[in-house]
């Protein structure tokens, strides 16, 4: 079953076609036999008649020259001329006619030569006739033996057509069998030859038939829009197998192209609900934005006026920041004057200190002198014990020595006492002097440190003059631009219109596209029931 | 109110102590027999030793330690061209050492046999002292010294008896070192 329906209508044709044409060509053949046969019945008529001519032809001759052997007349001579040319293309019509039958060629060709003996002797008897009398041509006319050659030619006609007769008979019986040949050959052939092509039709008929009948109950099924059927395909490679397929992959790519647009559907609708939501949303935010921008607009008169206040402070800035930049000025001025009193300050300090040291240097010498007083102190009263013990062994005359001993020794304590406290007084001294010393070095610190912070100060106040000026320039700047801003602000206010006039068409907008996504989701709703029809 | 009765109160009594202490104190000086003493510190203590044997006090200077020698001979000094032994009491009374100065003293004893030096730490000077002012020294007072020690006097100096701290055997010092 690996023919195509083309091959198989095709082939169902060419058996239908070689049936004709072999039930034609051998009825073609029987025809022509029938026909060739009955040319020859036809020549045989022929024969016999051309035979049955020349006979009545020699006849007729007969009866002209027994007229004018009668009579003299030349008259009666025509049917004599007439028939003895039409004899001779008898004859000669014979002998053309029997080519293929030697046997009637010999009986012709006995035939023609009995007729020109009967012929002679016509004409010899005619000939004495016309030249002598009827006498002598009777005369001839009973010598010679007109009639025994008449019924030899008779006899010989009569052969001739017993012959073509007995031909006649067979060659009828021959058309007869090929006549009765080529019917039955029609019939049968015909009969076999519808059998054959109805059993092709009926094979090719079902073999197509049925997958398109399959085909188009789904093909209706797959119309009223089931497309649910499953059919394996039936492993046909003609063109119902090809069709069978394309249809299952009509039927696949209507599911996938139903599937896409039942998503897309749906996918419409939740997408027109979600537009539809959101153009509300918009449409309430478009009023929203109206309100905001008329507060806007509000805003900016205000920050308008506000801009117009801080322009004029800005001015007010300015003149203090030039101002603030003469006090600086001055301000320096008074710190470099500071700067340089406390290089003097510090130049005093360090005298100050100078002779602190000085001081603590001669205390330290007046030290020296104390300690060597203090020895000496030492000395005397240990010189007093000693008088004392002197005395104290001289006995009642040392006794005015040991008072003298006793003052010197108390003498000597006092100027230990006075020492002492010169000491501790000197020792004051120097722990003053020391602390002075380290009083006027924290002091020359001090001074160092004030010298530097005064130059910082400087420093400070020169970078405040510049920062007023900056700041002066700032303020001018300022100036500037907040004039700028309050035509800036009116160019706002003026675009602030406009915006809220774009709010309002907006919210027209808004409004219609509401309606369209309405609609829209409407649409969907509609698609997703005729799609939902739709089984897959 | 009781402020003032206050103040007036500390008035009255400042000026009863003012004339307590504007009182003479009494000169009247009984014929006693005394000792005259010469008095030094040897830490914080003070002692006292008769003057009779003492021949002079003289500054502690350029003195020089001896080797092998009790540890209460502090050596040499060089006394105007004389040699002299000095003697640390410090260490025989076990007192606290505080060091050797220039202010360090040697009293110088004597007796007819005898003449060495004693180191005190300051000589306060000469006094006569009534004998029977003079108490026997504590009992408590007990070793080495205990002998050396006189009595004390009720201004809490410990008079010493020099006679007895000459005439000591082991004060001098006869050690032959091998």
């Amino acid at each position: 079953m690996k023919w195509s329906v083309g091959i198989k209508i095709g082939f169902g044709f060419t058996l239908g076609i070689v049936a004709m044409a072999i039930i034609g060509i051998s009825s073609y053949f029987s025809l022509n036999s029938l026909i060739n046969a009955t040319k020859l019945l036809n020549h045989i008529y022929y024969v016999t008649n051309e035979v049955t001519a020349a006979f009545s032809e020699l006849q007729d001759m007969e009866i002209g020259e027994r007229g004018f052997l009668l009579t003299g007349e030349d008259s009666y001579l025509e049917p004599y001329t007439n028939s003895k040319n039409k004899i001779e293309a008898s004859l000669k019509t014979l002998r053309q006619l029997t080519l293929a039958l030697p046997v009637q060629q010999q009986r012709i060709a006995v035939l023609t030569g009995k007729i020109d003996e009967k012929l002679r002797s016509l004409n010899g008897a005619i000939v004495l006739r016309k030249e002598k009398d009827f006498e002598s041509a009777r005369q001839f006319f009973l010598s010679s033996k007109g009639k025994e050659i008449m019924d030899q030619i008779r006899v010989l006609i009569g052969e001739i057509k017993t012959e073509e007769n007995d031909l006649l008979l067979q060659r009828s019986s021959q058309v007869d069998a090929s006549a009765k040949y080529a019917k039955d050959l029609i019939v049968w052939g015909i009969l076999l030859a519808a059998l054959l092509l109805s059993l092709t039709g009926v094979m090719i008929s079902r073999n197509i038939t049925k997958p398109l009948n399959v085909l188009s109950a789904m093909a209706s099924r797959a119309a009223s829009g089931d497309l649910s059927m499953n059919i394996s395909p039936d492993g046909r490679s003609d063109e119902i197998g090809v069709l069978t397929q394309a249809f299952l992959r009509m039927i696949e790519s209507l599911r996938s192209i139903i599937a896409g647009i039942t998503d897309g559907v749906a996918m419409l609708g939740s997408s027109a609900s979600e537009i539809l939501a959101a153009t509300t949303q918009v449409a309430s935010g478009t009023a929203e934005n109206a309100s905001a921008i008329s507060e806007t607009t509000s805003t900016v008169e205000e920050v308008r006026q506000a801009t117009q206040l801080s322009s004029q402070k800005a001015k007010n800035v300015s003149d203090s920041a030039q101002r603030l930049e003469q006090v600086s000025r001055s301000g320096q001025k008074a710190v470099e004057e500071t700067r340089i009193g406390m290089s003097q300050i510090r130049a005093q300090m360090d005298s100050i200190a100078q002779t602190i040291v000085r001081l603590s240097e001669q205390g330290q010498s007046i030290g020296g002198i104390v300690a060597s007083v203090t020895d000496i102190a030492d000395q005397s009263n240990l010189l007093a014990v000693n008088a004392a013990i002197e005395a104290a062994r001289a006995g009642e005359q040392g006794k005015a020595f040991a008072v003298v001993a006793q003052e010197i020794k108390i003498l000597a304590e006092q100027s230990k006492q006075a020492t002492t406290q010169v000491r501790t007084i000197l020792n004051d001294v120097q722990k003053v002097a020391s602390a002075a010393v380290m009083a006027t070095e924290q002091g020359s610190k001090a001074v160092e440190a004030g010298v530097k912070q005064s130059a910082q100060a400087g420093e400070a106040i020169r970078v405040l003059a510049e920062s007023s000026t900056e700041a002066a320039q700032a303020a001018m700047q300022i100036v500037a631009s907040s004039q700028q801003q309050v035509v800036g602000m009116n160019q706002i206010g003026v675009a602030m219109e406009n915006v809220n006039q774009a709010g309002v068409q907006t919210a027209v907008s808004m409004k219609q596209a509401e309606t369209a996504a309405k609609d829209l989701h409407e649409l969907g709703q509609k698609l997703k029931g005729m799609v939902e029809q739709f089984k897959v | 109110m009781k402020e003032d009765q206050m103040s007036q109160k500390t008035d009255a009594i400042l000026k009863e102590r003012s004339r307590a202490l504007a009182k003479e104190q009494d000169r009247t000086v009984v014929d006693r027999s005394f000792i005259e003493i010469t008095e030094f510190r040897l830490a914080a203590e003070t002692y006292g030793i008769e003057s009779l044997f003492v021949r002079e006090v003289y500054q502690l200077k350029d003195f020089t330690p001896l080797p092998g020698v009790p540890s209460f001979v502090l050596g040499i000094v060089n006394v105007r061209g004389q040699i002299l032994s000095v003697v640390d009491l410090k260490k025989i009374f076990n007192l606290p050492d505080k060091g050797l100065g220039e202010l360090n003293k040697v009293i110088i004893l004597h007796n007819d046999r005898m003449e060495f030096g004693v180191l005190a730490d300051a000589v306060l000077g000469t006094r006569p002292v009534a004998l029977d002012a003079i108490q026997a020294p504590p009992v408590t007072v007990t070793g080495i010294g205990a002998e050396y020690l006189k009595g004390i006097t009720g201004e809490r100096t410990v008079i010493l008896d020099a006679k007895k701290i000459l005439e000591d055997e082991k004060i001098i010092v006869n050690e032959q070192v091998a």
